[in-house]
């Protein structure tokens, strides 16, 4: 019966061929859905325009490295400084005035914030779609009869040295030892001498560059760059989720399941059934532990 | 090395959250290198005075409406939180609140947040250690695993590594044994002796915050209700009724004074109110 669906298999290649795009798709679900959660995790905010973060770099990319035709790694540092100086202006310009507000106002905020992006992009770049981008290596290789394109490889390549960055950013610097105690908790953080001003102000950057490598990473295999890519905003929620919302670990692990699966279902199941699957595991991983996979409450004795 | 200690002024403070005034033109004075206590029950306004001295008032929409406060002679009300902590006021707030994700070490350096210099630093981390030596064994443990008495030695030690010149500690002794607290305000003492740091403690074991205390304060619903020196206070009747469990002709006289409707509740380890 379920067989109607789709065109089940058990040929390995094809089963290898949807692991590798899988965990390519879940590489970029990853890097976004680690923006995402360090946002959650450090300044309490479900920040809704995540996805349209992550277009701006798709955008700025195109620009940086496309029409001005930068150096490609000057291009890239241009692209991430400009990310990060957006990143200083969402804190300062709107979130800083938010802290203390409730949890819904927040969100709606950064619903406004994702509205004004898309309507700002539309402004300067105009209605039509452009080409993707075509900067990393193309070609591909065989291993098992399946595919493995160069860009997939180099897009695993850039997540996992972000996620290292970032770990070593967190267990080994000051700024970052700040960072985890604002979001254990911020009043007994302030009464120390942080400022959680500097360390908000500071996450929000740190989303918005890594927005800039996902967009640019994902600017490279999206079918085109327009105003719909940030859709991947919400494709990379239940990775997050499944995560668990406040393990940034947790973000990758979750990214790269939803990827897979998604590609599962695609292959197996029909384009129809990528959403309704990746949701679903959502729903399942909710039901049987709702801090998700890795999420954990605070470790605390009373 | 270590900052003399500070004087704090509290001058005719007014606190409200929205329309409720949590505290009422209160003076607070603790003379530099000395000894204070505040008394009072929960909702006298104790932790509003601690969240005004350290400007974490704005975290839960309470604002000051008149007064001042001055550390040293210098005003620091309406400072932000890290500049306060600068000018050298440390809190080991209540209910501890150690970043329980974080190790000890790393709750350790917390609180050296205000400071750059990183051998002082080392230095002040080593004195916390000699202070507090169960805590060595203990430094890469996740701190939201430690019993509550190791909670709260790394939350006075924490506190200590901005090396402060005022000290305030809030409700110390909640939910601890009492051998511990005992051993915490000897330390405490020892700290306000030997380094000469001005000590502000915020408690509702009134018996034991009155041994250590030179001076000592009662606040009632946000007003200071009773002051003077400790001595005097562990003498007066009210005192004795309300805070120390005292009872006998005290009573008599108690019953004469007018005092707010609102009774402190027995609460966990402070001695019941005599109701005979």
């Amino acid at each position: 019966m379920l067989l109607a669906f789709g065109n089940f298999t058990a040929d390995p290649s094809v089963n290898l061929q949807l692991l590798i795009g899988g965990l390519a798709l879940g590489a970029i679900y990853a890097v976004v859905a680690l923006g995402f959660v360090l946002v959650y995790k450090s300044t309490d905010v479900l920040n809704l325009a995540h996805g349209e973060f992550l277009m701006l770099g798709a955008y700025f990319a195109l620009t940086f490295l496309i029409s001005e035709n930068l150096n490609f790694f000057l291009g890239v540092f241009v692209l991430l400084l400009v990310m990060l100086v957006f990143g200083l202006l969402v804190h300062y310009g709107i979130m800083r005035r938010m802290v203390g507000q409730g949890f819904f106002a927040i969100v709606l905020i950064t619903l406004g914030i994702a509205t004004i992006i898309r309507a700002l992009l539309l402004i300067f770049y105009g209605p039509t779609e452009r080409a993707r981008l075509d900067l990393l290596p193309q070609g591909s290789f065989e291993v098992g009869g399946a595919t493995v394109r160069y860009v997939d490889l180099i897009i695993f390549g850039v997540v996992a040295a972000c996620v290292l960055l970032f770990f070593l950013f967190f267990k080994y610097t000051r700024l970052g030892l700040h960072m985890r105690a604002v979001a254990d908790d911020i009043e007994a953080a302030a009464a120390m001498g942080i400022d959680p001003d500097k360390v908000y102000a500071m996450t929000w950057a740190a989303a918005m560059v890594m927005a800039g490598v996902g967009g640019l990473l994902f600017g490279h295999v999206t079918g085109a760059i327009d105003r719909s890519i940030e859709a991947i905003g919400l494709r990379a929620f239940p990775a997050a989720v499944v995560g668990g919302l406040t393990s940034l670990g947790g973000s990758i692990v979750g990214g790269l399941v939803v990827g897979v699966i998604e590609q599962f279902a695609n292959g197996h199941l029909g384009t129809k059934w990528r959403e309704p699957v990746a949701f679903s595991v959502m729903f399942v991983v909710l039901l049987v532990r709702p801090t998700g996979l890795w999420g954990r409450k605070d470790v605390e004795r009373v | 090395m270590s900052s003399d200690g500070l004087d704090l002024r509290i001058e005719d403070l007014t606190v409200v959250y929205g329309g409720v005034t949590a505290l009422d033109n209160v003076n607070i004075t603790v003379p530099p290198g000395g000894f204070v206590t505040v008394l009072g029950a929960n909702g006298a306004g104790k932790t509003t005075l601690v969240r005004s001295i350290t400007s974490l008032l704005y975290l839960h929409k309470g604002r000051v409406r008149r007064g001042d406060i001055t550390l040293g002679g210098e005003s620091i009300l309406g400072k932000k939180s890290p500049d306060i902590v600068k000018a050298g006021v440390a809190q080991v707030p209540e209910g501890r609140k150690l970043f329980p994700n974080l190790t000890v070490k790393e709750n350790l350096l917390c609180g050296a947040a205000s400071r750059s210099d990183v051998d002082a630093i080392d230095d002040s981390l080593e004195q916390n250690l000699e202070l507090f030596p169960q805590l060595r064994p203990l430094l890469n443990q996740t701190a939201g695993l430690l019993s509550g008495g190791e909670q709260q030695m790394v939350a006075v030690g924490r506190a200590l590594m901005s090396d402060p010149a005022l000290l305030i500690c809030d409700e110390l002794s909640l939910g601890l044994a009492p051998k511990i607290v005992h051993r915490l305000f000897e330390l405490l003492t020892e700290i306000n002796e030997r380094r000469g740091t001005s000590i502000l403690v915020i408690e509702q074991n009134a018996s034991l915050a009155l041994q250590h205390a030179a001076d000592a304060y009662v606040l009632e619903l946000g007003r200071v209700l009773i002051e003077g020196t400790a001595d005097e206070l562990r003498g007066n009747p009210m005192v004795q009724e309300l805070y120390l469990g005292g009872g006998g002709e005290a009573h008599t006289s108690y019953a004469a004074i007018e005092r707010p409707s609102r009774r402190p509740e027995a609460h966990g380890r402070r001695p019941p109110v005599s109701e005979s």
